[in-house]
């Protein structure tokens, strides 16, 4: 298997080279037409799906579910962004309500994002509730203190770590039982070389090259392969049969860039070939686990 | 910079502690920090102040404050005088009532004084060719609504005002002018309003809509490009007698289109109307300075002589204008006389205006209906020009230095008001920037980012151009009374009207695929289009004839396919 064969090579997930490329474009993060003007188009669908899947879950559990709640399902929850860049996640989490911790193993862009959001009298000055805090540290360090997490983010990260299996395992750690793991990333299909490296990088010139590296690329069935038989195979995280999971426990959902519209959307569920490129997955920590 | 010399010599966290220090000392007042500040209290601002207040979200979530430079309880106390009427009128859209009564601000327009436009009668000045809109054609749920509605601004305005008092969440800044726009020093990003009171405001995001000459689009230096026409444009309020007996109640729009340019008779109540004049300039100031009564005679002659007589009185006009004696009404009223004799028009005609007594009762003669009722005084101290112009930015959104900043209505896009499209495009603008707003709201989103903004700009920016260039269009298509182009566009109204299939199918074009959106003007737009492609025509009428009949033939098919795609759907 694909993770396996990376997570040979290495025993730390952060890559020095992929730390160094992020840190000399960290000055871009908020420069909305600039380097990193695709990540802020699809931060709107990124948070539109988290919220989605919370008021879905929340749905399922309780029948008497109050829909206007559904603004506010991450008010006061305790989240964490997980290579938070220049915090173009994290901030919009902490607008929302959220207690949101952003790392990253960065320190320019820990200190572009503190230096951003500080400009902002609403993370500035947070409610009673939200607040919004930034630490250069790796996701590994955190495992050493006994706070965990009702939902971890972790967004167009997993392309860029060295041992993928060690960080999804750090990141599963993190969650709080009956809390909710959201990654995003890029599927090792042909498209994706085209479109996200040959496109992007090389013809249109839209990302730095050396952003993406195809073999680092991770196609969702693999992801769902490792909840399969995570943490052992006796009482994985995902248990349904084979095929695909079940909505309840994890999902896969694509993400489509649409060049005349300069948008992303998030394509319906079950879309063939909608997950391709970019896609979200979610994964559900059991609440006995 | 003048403080880098300043922080060499002390560490850091001190030059921090410094710099905070001169820039409370330098400013008048601490900031106050602000999501939205709207610059600008007219029709558009008020709308976005209630759109936005309208939202409970937003209500919870942002501070939001509209400055303006004039004393606003002036517009909230009006109490105007039963039947007479504010000389500035706009026929709002079904999609602007929609979107006015949605956000709650209808409930407070006093509907007794707006009146809704049925019918429309538009023809060509040289020609007469016609076209008729009927709203019974649209198939509107309630026809009697009108495909417009024609509602003065000030009560447009003064409603706004009044759902604002409901919502006391919005802040409302009126006599306060905006002295400049600054950034903030060191980090150059948010922008600091500051206002001649000395308070300031610093701000996610600042909305400009302050008109023409917006001071935020300086501020954010978003350039535009436009021209002025040679074009001034004659407002007035006219009293006539009723109709209502014989032809109905007054609910059509009249508009001829002459070559000087195009003149609009708008409903405001059965015995009262507005009036667009779009004419030369130097024939505007003629005309205004030969007082009222020459105005009313004008007006009802411009409806109704043929353009060889309008040259003419145009001329007389200016002539004695220029030599320093206006033109008196018995003077004026003499000569229409005169020329409705040369053109064989008796006193019984519909196309009599100065050899009949306005107020005479009786049988109105046949084809009346065509023709807006005669008018017999202008409302005092109603009469009132600007000069037209076409403008539109390069941009809604501000880029670099000038971030944060967002344009609407006329800031944006001033536009030639010959279909009354102006404020419609203000509140459509409107509309989006909220919806906008609010989508980046439920997202986390930064609502003064340009990722929160981008979709406005995309939504707008295209929709208004359209009926921007459509606009210009029809103004250069009918000030010219070059033959050729005359019989191409004549042609074209005329083929349009006699299809009634193919003007319900543009309505129905217009209106999208739901019709509750659906809006006359829009449609109007739709057969503007038909006529600018004309427009297009009349260019190769110069190179030969059978090329533009051809051009002409080949329209009339698209459209006619185009409305069979539509029913089919």
């Amino acid at each position: 298997m694909h993770l396996l064969r990376r997570a040979l090579h290495t025993t730390s997930s952060i890559n020095p080279a992929e730390i160094s490329h992020f840190s000399r474009l960290s000055s871009q993060w908020w420069d909305e037409a600039g380097e990193f003007s695709f990540l802020h188009k699809m931060n709107p669908v990124r948070i539109r799906y988290i919220r989605e899947k919370l008021v879905e879950v929340a749905r399922d559990e309780q029948p008497s579910y109050n829909e206007s709640s559904s603004a506010s399902v991450l008010k006061g929850l305790d989240v964490l962004d997980v290579g938070c860049g220049g915090g173009l996640l994290s901030e919009s989490l902490a607008r929302l309500g959220a207690k949101t911790t952003g790392i990253d193993a960065s320190e320019s862009n820990i200190s572009i994002a503190k230096l951003h959001a500080a400009q902002d009298p609403r993370l500035a000055q947070p409610g009673p509730s939200a607040s919004l805090s930034y630490l250069h540290l790796p996701a590994e360090t955190l495992l050493f203190q006994e706070k965990r997490y009702d939902v971890v983010c972790s967004m167009e990260v997993l392309e860029h770590v060295d041992n993928p299996p060690a960080f999804l395992d750090t990141c599963a750690k993190l969650v709080k039982p009956g809390g909710h793991l959201f990654l995003s990333t890029i599927s090792r299909t042909t498209l994706a070389y085209f479109l996200t490296i040959f496109m992007a990088e090389d013809v249109l010139r839209k990302v730095s090259r050396g952003t993406h590296t195809y073999s680092k690329f991770i196609r969702p069935e693999e992801l769902t392969a490792f909840f399969r038989a995570y943490p052992n195979s006796t009482s994985p995280w995902i248990n349904a049969g084979l095929g695909s999971p079940t909505r309840t426990q994890a999902e896969v959902r694509g993400m489509v860039y649409d060049p005349w519209r300069a948008s992303w959307t998030l394509a319906p569920r079950n879309t063939s070939g909608a997950a391709d490129c970019n896609y979200l997955f979610w994964v559900r920590k059991p609440q006995a686990a | 910079m003048p403080l880098a010399t300043a922080t060499v010599r002390i560490s850091r966290p001190a030059a921090g502690q410094l710099r905070r220090w001169l820039r409370r000392s330098f400013s008048t007042a601490t900031p106050e920090e602000c999501d939205v500040v709207i610059v600008g209290g007219g029709p558009v601002g008020l709308a976005l102040a209630s759109a936005l207040g309208s939202s409970q979200l937003v209500r919870e979530s942002l501070r939001v404050a509209l400055v303006e430079a004039s004393d606003l309880s002036k517009i909230r106390d009006w109490t105007p005088q039963l039947g007479t009427f504010s000389n500035r009128a706009s026929s709002l859209t079904h999609k602007s009532q929609t979107f006015l009564k949605d956000i709650r601000a209808w409930d407070h327009v006093e509907e007794e004084r707006t009146c809704p436009i049925q019918d429309m009668q538009v023809w060509d000045g040289i020609s007469d060719a016609r076209i008729e809109f009927s709203a019974s054609l649209l198939n509107l749920g309630a026809p009697t609504q009108g495909m417009a509605r024609m509602t003065e601004n000030l009560n447009l305005q003064r409603a706004l005002l009044r759902h604002l008092n409901s919502v006391p969440e919005v802040e409302i800044l009126d006599k306060s002018k905006v002295r400049t726009i600054t950034n903030e020093s060191d980090t150059g990003e948010w922008p600091l309003v500051h206002l001649d009171n000395g308070r300031t405001l610093r701000s996610r995001l600042v909305v400009g809509a302050d008109g023409f000459n917006s001071p935020v689009r300086s501020f954010a230096k978003i350039t535009s490009y436009g021209w002025a026409y040679d074009t001034q444009a004659i407002v007035a309020t006219m009293f006539h007698p009723t109709r209502e007996t014989f032809i109905g109640r007054s609910t059509t729009a009249f508009q001829r289109f002459l070559p000087t340019g195009p003149i609009a008779f708008l409903p405001l109540s059965d015995v009262a109307s507005s009036l667009v004049w779009s004419t030369k300039p130097p024939l505007a100031t003629a005309m205004m300075a030969s007082g009222p009564e020459v105005l009313s005679r004008m007006i009802n002659a411009a409806f109704r002589l043929p353009d060889v007589s309008m040259r003419y009185l145009n001329q007389v006009i200016l002539d004695a204008h220029r030599a320093g004696v206006p033109v008196t009404g018995p003077q004026i009223q003499a000569e229409i006389a005169w020329r409705e004799r040369t053109h064989g028009i008796d006193e019984t005609s519909a196309y009599a205006s100065a050899s009949v007594d306005p107020m005479k009762e009786g049988v109105p003669p046949t084809d009346a209906e065509l023709l807006p009722p005669l008018v017999k005084s202008i409302q005092p101290a109603t009469i009132a020009s600007f000069p037209l112009r076409f403008n539109h930015t390069d941009s809604y959104l501000g880029e670099g230095q000038g971030s944060r900043t967002v344009l609407l209505g006329d800031a944006a896009h001033t536009v030639h008001p010959l279909a009354g499209q102006g404020l419609n495009l203000g509140l459509a603008d409107v509309e989006c920037l909220s919806r906008c707003i609010q989508e980046a709201l439920r997202n986390g989103g930064d609502i003064g980012s340009r990722t929160a903004l981008l979709p406005y700009a995309q939504e707008r920016y295209f929709e208004n151009h359209k009926i921007m260039s459509v606009m210009d269009k029809l103004h250069k298509l009918y000030s010219t009374s070059y033959e050729p182009v005359v019989w191409a566009r004549s042609v074209g109204l005329e083929v349009v009207n006699e299809l009634d299939s193919m003007k319900a199918g543009l309505m129905m074009e217009a209106s999208g695929k739901g019709l509750g959106g659906s809006s006359g003007w829009d449609f109007a737009a739709n057969a503007v289009e038909t006529l600018a492609a004309t427009a297009g025509a009349a260019g190769a009428v110069r190179a030969g004839l059978v090329g533009a009949l051809t051009t002409a033939a080949q329209n009339v098919l698209k459209t006619d396919k185009s409305i069979s795609s539509n029913n089919n759907h």
